[in-house]
């Protein structure tokens, strides 16, 4: 488990490799005069860590998923194919009254929503009403969707607009948080999970949805026709 | 403020007590209810703290491991041996972008080493981008509690303080309230060239950090300007990217009582493309400030376990009645009384290691299973032996008289005689001023004893019942 000792990068000015010379030493210094204690007080030091406890399967992955996106505050729509995708999301962008629409470059975003705005300016995304996006992954134990940099530019349609819509495959749905993890593609500059609306209770305790992010998250889930 | 002057002016604030009971309560329910999600919560604990005592024990390697895989991901890791070599790295970083502004997501390393102080030095203006922390820092306060750092203030005063600074209309309503401050910051946001966060997680495996968050301000922070500056203690590294399930696990439900917070950031260096979104920099700075000392014992370096979640203080019987305010320390609560003494020196905050009952309910409550109360005594142990308290004079005298009475019979009923004449109690003003002694039985045991108690059997009705009060 202890990775090897790491070559020493040359980098930096003379006093920075000094700051790191001397925290390193310390670190040394002080676990080497721990050691000669640490046998009578911490046994469980050297200890592996216990087998992980596997996750219960779920029965159905995609009720699952949706009761808990429920449960978070998100809402949902099953949909068959990109057909019903694109009436499902006209219709979510009509109720809501959004008219400037930021779209990720997911293919599937601009299969389904053709007239969406992409390429925006920071200044121009904070005037969108929506943003739609993919998710690459869900978590059917937590109602989490898993945005990956590595696919698509989703960070900032995903999260400046005050209503985000993400479509995902119901057969992209993991069961655990382990699960996820294990299969991210870590590749990714950024890998964002998201669960339910951006919230806060800094005011008196009391909950509001949408303060910095969105307040309506929307997972359009899409059944293989 | 002395702390017992903080303690007394706390506890005579009955509009915080009311807060803090309703904050510590419903975070310590919640906290309760949301264990029950996970198949073996003492399994989980037990794994979390396993994997945190091999990355300290092998804390160079992993922090080597670490700073080589994130710079091959593009960013660039700096070291800081104090708070002052840390803001000076930031300041530095920020004056070479040009930066008039910076935008702060919520972090307690940030507050540890007072950035934003040092930053206004530089002429740098720091915006605290959390609501709670923007709220006090509109204010001119500091955090009372690290997960909800406003919790000492009302709405009417977090409305009379946007009214004035803002300009808004006054509000009873906290969505009302919230919206102002989210049009506020959007414009901040919109101009802001760096923005300083700090880490929760650190994984060695992939040069990846980790932010935790609920209100989608990290993740501005983190993706908006083109220079993102990341501060993390040295002890926030772990080994894989895997032990990443075990941490999300037990951070939120300890928290706020949530299975997830709203948002999770994981970054690994900058983007890889122009056309990709991100930052074009991303700086991490790697905190020291006294936690490779905590390395030296077993009974100190756990101590470097701790994930911040704030359990310890909903459950604790000290911080529910006085707040975070009180301790004067910027990590308040159980965890601030062992963390405080151990960075800024014993001598400096000799008092936080007796801010507790010694109850043992924020040791229960912790996820990684961290022994405060040891921890405590280990750090009073070090106040008398270094003498950093108070003069410590008067109480080697009394323990010297005390020894000297109870080795010797005769003097010690001699002793007790006169005092019951005299009706002395023993000089423990500090004790006796907020409790009440028992009075001296007019006849001690051994009299009675000699005046035939052993003959006539017990006859307890003769000595008067000791009276309360």
């Amino acid at each position: 488990m202890t990775p090897p000792r790491v070559e020493k990068a040359k980098q930096g000015t003379g006093s920075v490799d000094a700051a790191r010379d001397q925290i390193l030493r310390s670190i040394r210094e002080n676990l080497a005069r721990s050691a000669r204690d640490a046998v009578t007080h911490a046994p469980s030091d050297h200890a592996p860590p216990k087998p992980r406890v596997p996750s219960p399967e779920p029965l159905d992955a995609v009720e699952r998923f949706t009761s808990q996106l429920e449960a978070v505050g998100a809402h949902w729509t099953l949909v068959r194919g990109e057909v019903e995708a694109a009436r499902a999301l006209r219709r979510i962008l009509s109720d809501a009254g959004a008219k400037r629409v930021a779209g990720s470059d997911a293919p599937l975003v601009a299969r389904v929503l053709p007239g969406r705005l992409t390429g925006l300016s920071r200044d121009e995304l904070f005037t969108c009403d929506a943003g739609v996006t993919t998710a690459q992954w869900g978590i059917a134990e937590t109602g989490t969707l898993v945005l990956e940099s590595a696919r698509e530019r989703s960070r900032l349609a995903s999260l400046v607009p005050p209503i985000h819509i993400a479509l995902l495959s119901t057969n992209r749905i993991c069961a655990s948080l382990g699960d996820a993890l294990a299969r991210v593609d870590v590749t990714s500059h950024a890998i964002t999970l998201i669960t339910g609306p951006s919230r806060t209770s800094d005011i008196e305790l009391t909950l509001v949805v949408g303060v910095h992010g969105p307040q309506t998250v929307h997972v359009l889930l899409l059944e293989e026709e | 403020m002395t702390f017992d002057g903080g303690v007394r002016a706390a506890l005579g604030d009955v509009q915080l007590r009311g807060a803090l009971r309703q904050a510590t309560t419903l975070f310590g329910d919640r906290r309760r209810t949301a264990l029950v999600s996970i198949p073996d919560w003492e399994a989980t604990r037990e794994r979390a703290r396993a994997i945190k005592d091999e990355t300290l024990l092998h804390l160079d390697r992993y922090l080597e491991q670490f700073t080589a895989n994130a710079e091959r991901a593009g960013a660039q890791v700096h070291w800081a041996r104090d708070g002052g070599d840390a803001c000076e790295l930031i300041g530095r970083i920020a004056e070479q972008h040009g930066a008039r502004t910076v935008v702060k997501s919520k972090s307690m390393a940030t507050e540890e080493i007072h950035l934003n102080a040092a930053l206004a030095r530089r002429g740098i203006e720091p915006i605290e981008t959390d609501l709670g922390e923007y709220i006090i820092q509109l204010a001119g306060e500091t955090p009372s509690h690290i997960v909800v750092p406003a919790i000492h203030k009302t709405k009417a005063q977090i409305a009379a303080l946007f009214a004035d600074k803002l300009g808004i209309e006054p509000s009873d309503d906290a969505a009302a309230l919230t919206a102002a401050a989210r049009r506020a910051l959007r414009r901040r946001f919109a101009e802001a060239d760096v923005g300083i966060s700090g880490v929760n997680f650190a994984v060695a495996e992939t040069g990846t950090i980790l932010i935790l968050e609920n209100e989608g301000n990290a993740r501005l922070t983190t993706s908006l300007p083109r220079t993102h500056i990341a501060l993390m203690g040295i002890e926030k590294v772990i080994p894989q990217f895997a032990d990443l399930e075990v941490f999300l696990q037990l951070l939120p439900r300890s928290g706020t009582g949530q299975v997830l917070t709203a948002y999770q950031s994981l970054l690994t260096g900058v983007k890889r493309r122009p056309e990709d979104e991100g930052p074009e920099e991303l700086h991490i700075v790697l905190l020291d400030n006294g936690r490779s000392r905590m390395l030296a014992a077993p009974v100190t370096r756990q101590s470097l376990a701790c994930i911040r979640c704030g359990a310890c203080l909903n459950a604790c019987p000290v911080y529910r009645q006085i707040g975070g305010h009180a301790y004067g320390s910027v990590y308040p609560g159980p965890i601030g009384a062992i963390l405080t003494p151990q960075l800024i020196g014993i001598e400096r905050s000799a008092h936080l290691p007796y801010a507790s009952s010694l109850c043992g309910a924020c040791r229960d409550v912790c996820p990684v299973k961290i022994d405060i109360p040891a921890v405590l005594l280990h750090l009073r142990a070090q106040v008398i032996e270094q003498h950093a308290g108070k003069s410590r004079r008067l109480e080697r005298v009394a323990f010297r008289c005390y020894t000297a009475v109870m080795a010797r019979p005769r003097l010690y009923e001699w002793t007790m005689r006169v005092a019951r004449a005299l009706h002395i109690m023993p000089p423990l003003r500090a004790w006796t001023k907020w409790r009440d002694l028992r009075p001296l039985a007019p006849r001690s045991f051994r009299e009675e004893w000699r005046a035939g108690l052993s003959k006539a059997g017990p006859s307890l009705a003769r000595v008067p019942r000791a009276r309360s009060g």
